[in-house]
């Protein structure tokens, strides 16, 4: 295990460097959807985050990218498919949700939805 | 499940029939008359199971004689085994008169429930539990079920006088309660204290089977294993098995030691039982719940509870206290006896100053169980030191005897009570009189029973109190004398209750009209106890029978214990020369 | 010989057959709501005196037919010398040697008599606790057969008599004497048939006394008897009088009862036994009765405490005291048991409930209260005379003393005259007890059988009198010999009788021939033991003097003289023969029931006499003088040596004086009026009321005993139960509510509710605090999401590297 701030450029192209990519792309993904007051913006905040996720189970399940042998490489691929299945079924509801709330508010500006405010 | 030549299945189903019938009551949709006759039916089958074992229709017989005087149809079954709780009923002489007066009194008791309406189920339900309680005391011979049935029992009359009862219900109902509640908490102090001494090592093994701790009925060579296995342990074995006790209060010194204030164990044990029998019993100063529960229970509740549950306290003592503790009854002996003393003495004159109907038998029973205290507590074999145990055994029997004929007598007294409450809704002595004229053949009956209760010769109250009353000469002559005392009194506030009810030109208070002649079924219970009354009076060994051999059995023991016991030699004075007081002559 | 105790158990329980099938076969129709017609009342008075009537039978042919003929009483009266000779001198080892000396300076022979034939036996065990028995058994001797005899003939006429004194209750009655609160008289069905099964109750009952065989079935019967007193008192439940009588009749006999169960204590506790003879055994062997243990054979049959009472007496006895050996024991128990007779014999000073109880019906005067269950007393006496000490002789000879100078005292100023004859029944009962105090064992029990005779016979006729005049009052008869002449001179044989009329040293009226033994064996034992003890020769004669005046008094102001109340007078009419025969009968045997038939007679009735038999009877251990124990100086004399020629003639001589001085006052005073009753009244004021209020024994009764003890038992029911114990009782039940309410207050609300309540209230305002966190933005959230995880994160990290890894 390399040190955890080790010189990344420095390195060959391992796992640490699909984390980078990982954590930018999660990192993007939430700054989405902490600062987007559309839905629609915020749901793709979602995948952004959602994308990050997966990449991470690849790097990690990737038989070319790890030491051990004691793997076909296949588990981090399958979380990943899982992630992706689920992505979809979640932005169908979240689709659905974000149309039933600007049947209601004629409007799809998350901050106005604050019923459930304390 | 229905093996009756099992005592085990006989004397089960004998105690839980009523109970298990008031289950079944209580979840059929029943009302109204059904239900009463449905209990008494219940009773009825409980007293022909008792009077079975009397004439041995079953296969479970009662023997009497003398090779028959330790317990008969004894069973035990592991209950709680880790505390040595065992299922343990026998019956001997002692308890047995006592189950079939139960069974009898309640039988008669529930005819008199009928001008019950209130709640009848309710009713029908308690007091059937109630009677189970009650043979179930009588039955239980382990210390933790026999305190457990004691409970029982408790709680349905509570409720039976605090629902069904006159005005002061509440009162008398929470002041039954409490006062037996105080009594069953020392004793089960006692029990405890007993409890945590007693050690079955000690029992040598031919009485661990005796007893019952280790089941006479199991094959021998379990038997044989569990015997050792008690024997070899390590740890003191507990036991809550009153005959296991009795022989470890006679023969060992595991009780004798000091415990508190310088008394031994057993002291305070008998001390602690005592208090709580003699509240059942009651005597003086601890009567006082008697009678504000008798005037507000129902008629049939007072016949219970003075028929039987005053019975309970005398059973206690004879059972428990004498021959747990020998030392404690030895050094308490004058107490006991005082206290009887003081109760015939008290309750005598309290009698005489009522002017409620009820409360004047009420007070007569506190009277009247003082012979029982009394005929137990002397220790009149060891008077003089030369053991000879005939005079106690006659003060023993004769207090049994006197449990019984009060059974019978007061009974007898409160249903009659009971009648004329029910037709003019009053008990105001002074507010009666010319009864004879209106219903001669209830009179007849109330005079009869009265008499009884008078102690007339040739009625049961009679042999009781003189076998009593004869017996304690021996033991002190000053608490002879005042015994004797008690004859005027008994008989100034009888007759003159007699006098004011009964006799007379006419009647005085409220609702004259009312006073009809009694029906048949008031008949049909207020004559069976006067025929009692009077075949006991007559005939008393038909009774002494029964309790004789067992009764002997508990005062042999009890003196052979102070024949051996130096604590009693040194107290007597130097021996004199013990004659033979009835030496034969050839003709 | 060998059925008697049968033949007499076959009389002696009929009439309890007779009580059974009347009870019951009235009771039937009663409980069915039936009404009993008049015409069936009368069958039970057939059957009740069928069954006394056939007792009596029996009892006359067990004495005539059985009992003469096996122990012929030339033969074995008037002697104690079977004893052997050496016995004589011989003192008891429990008697001071004093006494012996004493004796023999004296030149008296020592000898006593050993036990009278008797049959003993038991029937029936009541209890048994190894070799003490309660039974029920029969003692038999001569005393038991002539008591039998006596009962069963007088109770036999008066059963008769009743029939037709009690006809009135074979009608729907009317009685006056009872006045209901609507001012009308009591109107009620008769009660024939109770009074019949009353009175056969009662007949068992005493007959059950005289056969007896324990003292134990004593104390049954005897209780017995009191109920049956009870209930014939008490016949007239209406009136509250007849009730309240009835009820002292028993309360005071119980007083008696109370020293009674003393003695049978101590006789119990101390013998074992209760049976007065050995009794037979059904292996030929014999138990050993109270008589035998007391008089051993060994001792001569000298009265002594057995070793038992003397090791009694010893554990009991207090440091430094006198050995009594035994003989306070004795002592107590004979005081004990004579106390019983004082109840039940009316003796003062338990002597006020007899004339009250002349509330119930006549018969029920004649056969209870003064020829059977009174004596019973005195019978009791008789037979349980052996355990009596000289000393406890004493205590008898002075009640007796006191009581019959007492009752005749009040017997002279009394006006009503079923009381006059009560207290003279009261009086008479002394000299018995009187004369068996002072050793005349036959005296005693041969007044008992003469005076139940005259005394039954006196009430029967004051009975048909009554029944006459519808008056006990005296002041409102007068003539009325006129009118019923059967009646007045069958009274007047009574009247000779129990004033003692007769020829010195010939022939009297039984009353003559008792009385003169009685005062016989008061004069010899004033001569015996000199000094004070003449005041028992006195008093009796001053109350044989008394006697006779108001017998008289009583005659006369019935029978002689004019009417004094017109009206009644002339409704009077004479008794129908069904009272009268009785009367006429029982007039026969005032007459001769104490006279001794010639030598010459053949066969059993040679020297027949009431007195003679008796004699054969005479318990072990009575002859010769007895010497007291604890008062040395007390000599109780040899009843045979009464009958010597210096004692029987002044005594003769006295007591017929005393009789016809006392006939004369009543003639002079009631008769001829020369001394009129009133001047008498007013020159002896004091006296005379002091015996109109019968010394006013009631009233001190009620003042020392009754209220005292009303007033106890209303201390003790109310003060004392309710108000101290209850007190003591609901004050622990409000200290416990007291607590509970401290409890409930200050633990319960205060502390632990306001500790709870507090805590509630600080997680409400931190929730109330943190409220504003949640604000619904949803951007919000995920800033919260995003900065918390990176927290966590940074926390953990942390916390692992310093806390755990570190």
């Amino acid at each position: 295990m390399m040190p955890l701030f080790a010189n990344i450029l420095t390195e060959p192209v391992g796992v640490a460097h699909y984390l980078v990519v990982g954590a930018v792309l999660f990192v993007c993904g939430a700054l989405c959807m902490a600062t987007k007051r559309n839905a629609i913006g915020v749901l793709l905040g979602i995948e952004l985050v959602l994308n990050g996720a997966n990449l991470n189970f690849i790097a990690f399940g990737s038989r070319y990218l790890r030491d051990s042998q004691g793997t076909i490489g296949l588990d981090g691929q399958l979380m990943s498919l899982f992630v992706i299945v689920l992505a979809a079924a979640e932005a169908a509801v979240a689709l659905a949700i974000a149309l039933n709330f600007y049947n209601s508010f004629s409007s799809i500006d998350v901050d106005q939805a604050d019923q459930l405010q304390g | 499940m229905f093996e009756f030549a099992n005592p085990a299945v006989f004397l089960t189903w004998l105690v839980f029939l009523p109970a298990v019938v008031a289950l079944v009551i209580a979840f059929l949709p029943l009302r109204g008359e059904t239900i009463k006759w449905i209990s008494l039916a219940t009773t009825v089958v409980v007293f022909l199971m008792s009077l079975s074992m009397i004439f041995g229709w079953g296969s479970v017989k009662f023997q009497t004689g003398e090779e028959f005087a330790g317990m008969q149809n004894l069973f035990a079954i592991d209950w709680i085994p880790s505390f040595g709780i065992q299922y343990l009923m026998a019956t001997d002489g002692i308890s047995f008169p006592l189950i079939v007066l139960t069974a009898f009194l309640c039988v008669l008791a529930m005819g008199a429930s009928w001008p019950i309406k209130k709640h009848e189920k309710a009713y029908c339900v308690l007091y059937l539990l109630l009677e189970t309680g009650m043979l179930g005391v009588f039955c239980a011979l382990d210390f933790f079920l026999f305190y457990v049935f004691w409970e029982v029992m408790l709680l349905p009359m509570y409720f039976l006088i605090g629902i069904w009862g006159g005005p002061r219900k509440e009162y008398a109902a929470i002041k039954f309660f409490l006062y037996t509640l105080f009594g069953s908490v020392l004793m089960l102090i006692a029990i405890l204290m007993l409890y945590f001494n007693s050690d079955l090592r000690q029992l040598p093994a031919d009485q661990l089977v005796a007893t019952g701790v280790v089941s006479p009925h199991l094959e021998e060579s379990v038997r044989q294993e569990r015997v050792q296995n008690i024997l070899n342990s390590d740890a003191p074995q507990h036991t809550f098995n009153i005959l296991a006790m009795q022989y470890m209060g006679q023969h060992t010194d595991l009780f004798t030691t000091p415990n508190w204030l310088g008394q031994s164990l057993q002291w305070w044990a008998f001390v602690l039982l005592g208090i709580g029998f003699i509240i059942k019993v009651p005597s003086v100063p601890i009567h006082t719940w008697l009678p504000d529960a008798h005037v507000e229970a129902p008629t049939p509740i007072s016949m219970i509870l003075a028929g039987i549950l005053l019975k309970m306290g005398g059973y206690g003592i004879i059972r428990i206290c004498y021959p747990i503790c020998p030392q404690a009854g030895f050094d308490l002996a004058y107490v006991v006896c005082a206290v009887g003393v003081v109760s015939m003495v008290y309750g005598a004159f309290a009698a005489m100053a009522q002017t409620d109907f009820k409360r004047l038998v009420a007070y007569s029973s506190v009277s009247h169980m003082g012979y029982v205290v009394l005929g137990l507590g002397v220790w009149s074999a060891v008077a003089g030191n030369d053991f000879n145990p005939e005079y106690w055994e006659m003060g023993m029997n004769g207090a049994m005897f006197q449990m019984i004929a009060h059974g019978i007598s007061s009974a007898g007294m409160f249903f009659i009570v009971g009648v004329v409450y029910d037709r003019v809704h009053h008990r105001n002595l002074n507010e009666f009189g010319g009864l004879f004229a209106k219903m001669p053949v209830y009179s007849g009956l109330a005079v009869g029973i009265f008499f009884a209760a008078l102690g007339l010769p040739g009625l049961c109250g009679f042999i009781g109190e003189v076998l009593v009353v004869l017996s304690v000469w021996n033991f002190s002559v000053a608490l002879a004398v005042i015994s004797a005392a008690v004859v005027i009194l008994t008989a100034g506030y009888i007759l003159w209750a007699v006098q004011r009810v009964y006799l007379g030109p006419e009647y005085k208070g409220p609702h004259g009209e009312a006073l009809t002649p009694i029906t048949f079924r008031e008949f049909s219970i207020a004559a069976p106890l006067l025929a009692f009354a009077i075949y006991f009076g007559v005939n008393p060994q038909a009774l002494l029978n029964y309790m004789t051999p067992s009764v002997n059995k508990t005062v042999v023991e009890l003196t052979e214990w102070a024949k051996d016991n130096p604590s009693v030699t040194q107290s007597q004075q130097p021996a004199t020369v013990a004659t033979p007081i009835r030496p034969q002559i050839e003709s | 010989m060998d059925n008697l105790p049968t033949l007499l158990m076959i009389a002696w329980l009929l009439p309890l057959a007779s009580f059974a099938v009347i009870c019951i076969g009235y009771s039937v129709p009663q409980l069915l709501g039936l009404r009993v017609r008049y015409s069936t009342q009368k069958i039970a008075s057939y059957i009740a005196v069928g069954a006394i009537v056939f007792g009596f039978l029996i009892s006359a042919y067990c004495l005539f037919g059985i009992w003469l003929p096996e122990h012929p009483l030339a033969a074995s009266s008037h002697h104690g010398e079977e004893q052997p000779d050496e016995l004589a001198g011989q003192a008891s080892p429990f008697r001071p040697t004093a006494f012996a000396e004493e004796h023999s300076e004296e030149g008296h022979k020592h000898a006593t008599n050993g036990p009278p034939l008797y049959q003993a036996g038991d029937w029936y065990t009541l209890a048994r606790f190894g070799s003490l028995k309660l039974t029920i058994g029969y003692y038999i001797d001569t005393l038991t057969i002539a008591m039998f005899c006596m009962v069963t003939l007088i109770a036999s006429c008066i059963h008769i008599y009743a029939v037709g004194y009690m006809h009135d209750e074979l009608h729907d009655v009317t009685d006056h004497e009872v006045t209901l609160s609507n001012g009308e008289h009591l109107h009620r069905r008769g009660r024939f048939q109770r009074f019949f099964q009353y009175f056969s109750l009662f007949s068992f009952s005493m007959l059950g006394i005289c056969i007896s065989g324990n003292l134990a079935m004593t104390f049954v019967f005897w209780e017995l008897v009191g109920i049956c007193s009870y209930f014939l008192i008490g016949f007239y439940i209406e009136r509250h009088s007849a009730s309240t009588a009835a009820n002292k009749a028993f309360i005071v006999n119980r007083v008696g009862d109370f020293g009674m169960i003393i003695g049978l204590m101590a006789l119990w506790s101390t013998l074992g036994t209760f049976s007065f003879g050995d009794v037979d055994k059904a292996d030929g062997t014999k138990e050993r009765g109270m008589f035998s243990m007391l008089h051993e054979q060994s001792n001569g049959y000298e009265l002594a405490p057995t070793q038992r009472m003397i090791d009694f007496d010893a554990s009991r006895q207090s440091e430094g005291s006198e050995p009594t050996n035994g003989q306070w024991l004795l002592f107590v128990a004979g005081v004990g048991i004579f106390c019983g007779c004082m109840g039940k014999s009316a003796q003062f000073p338990l002597h006020t409930w007899l004339p009250d109880a002349m509330e119930g019906p006549t018969p029920v005067s004649a056969l209870v209260h003064s020829a059977t269950m009174v004596a019973a007393g005195v019978f009791l006496v008789g037979r349980v005379y052996p355990i009596f000490t000289p000393e406890a002789l004493l205590v008898i000879a002075v009640i007796g003393c006191i009581t019959l100078f007492l009752a005749a005292t009040i017997a002279i100023t009394a006006v009503d005259i079923k009381r006059v004859l009560a207290y003279s029944t009261v009086s008479q009962l002394g000299f018995m007890m009187l004369a068996l105090g002072l050793g005349g064992w036959v005296a005693g029990l041969f007044h008992l059988i003469t005076h139940a005779f005259f005394k039954s016979l006196l009430f029967l006729c004051s009975g048909s009198v009554i029944h006459a005049v519808h008056s006990n009052d005296m002041r409102q008869m007068g003539g009325l010999r006129h009118k019923m002449p059967i009646t007045a001179y069958t009274m007047l044989i009574g009247c000779l009788a129990i004033a003692g009329i007769g020829i010195p040293f010939v022939l009297g009226f039984s009353g003559f021939h008792s009385k003169d033994v009685i005062v016989e064996q008061a004069i010899h034992f004033g001569q015996t033991n000199g000094g004070y003890s003449w005041l028992f020769v006195v008093v009796p004669l001053a109350g044989a003097l008394m006697t006779s005046f108001y017998m008289f008094r009583l005659w006369y102001m019935t029978f002689a003289g004019k009417p004094r109340d017109h009206h009644r007078y002339n409704h009077a009419h004479e008794s129908p023969w069904v009272m009268a025969g009785p009367l006429v009968l029982l007039a026969v045997f005032a007459i001769g029931v104490g006279w001794t038939l010639p030598m010459q007679m053949p066969g059993v009735l040679s020297r027949l006499g009431v007195e003679n038999l008796l004699d054969t009877a005479r318990p072990v251990g009575q002859l010769g003088n007895k010497h007291g124990v604890l008062l040395p100086n007390l000599v109780i004399p040899d009843e045979h040596a009464s009958h010597v020629a210096a004692v029987k003639i002044p005594a003769g001589w006295s007591a017929i004086l005393v009789a016809v001085a006392g006939i004369a006052g009543a003639t002079v005073v009631y008769l001829w009026e020369v001394i009129s009753a009133a001047s008498l009244r007013r020159y002896l004021n004091l006296l005379y009321h002091a015996t109109w209020n019968k010394w006013w024994f009631d009233e001190l009764y009620d003042f020392v005993f009754v209220r005292p003890t009303l007033a106890i038992s209303r201390f003790i029911a109310f003060a004392l139960d309710r108000g101290l114990i209850d007190s003591i009782l609901h004050s622990f039940a409000w200290i416990y509510r007291g607590l509970a309410a401290v409890v409930a207050i200050v633990g319960d609300r205060w502390l632990i509710d306001n500790s709870v309540d507090t805590v509630a209230e600080k997680t409400w305002d931190l929730g109330l605090t943190l409220r504003s966190v949640q604000t619904g933005q949803l951007r919000q959230y995920v800033m919260f999401i995003v900065v918390c995880t990176i927290a966590l994160f940074i926390v953990a990290t942390l916390w692992w590297r310093f806390a755990v890894a570190g």
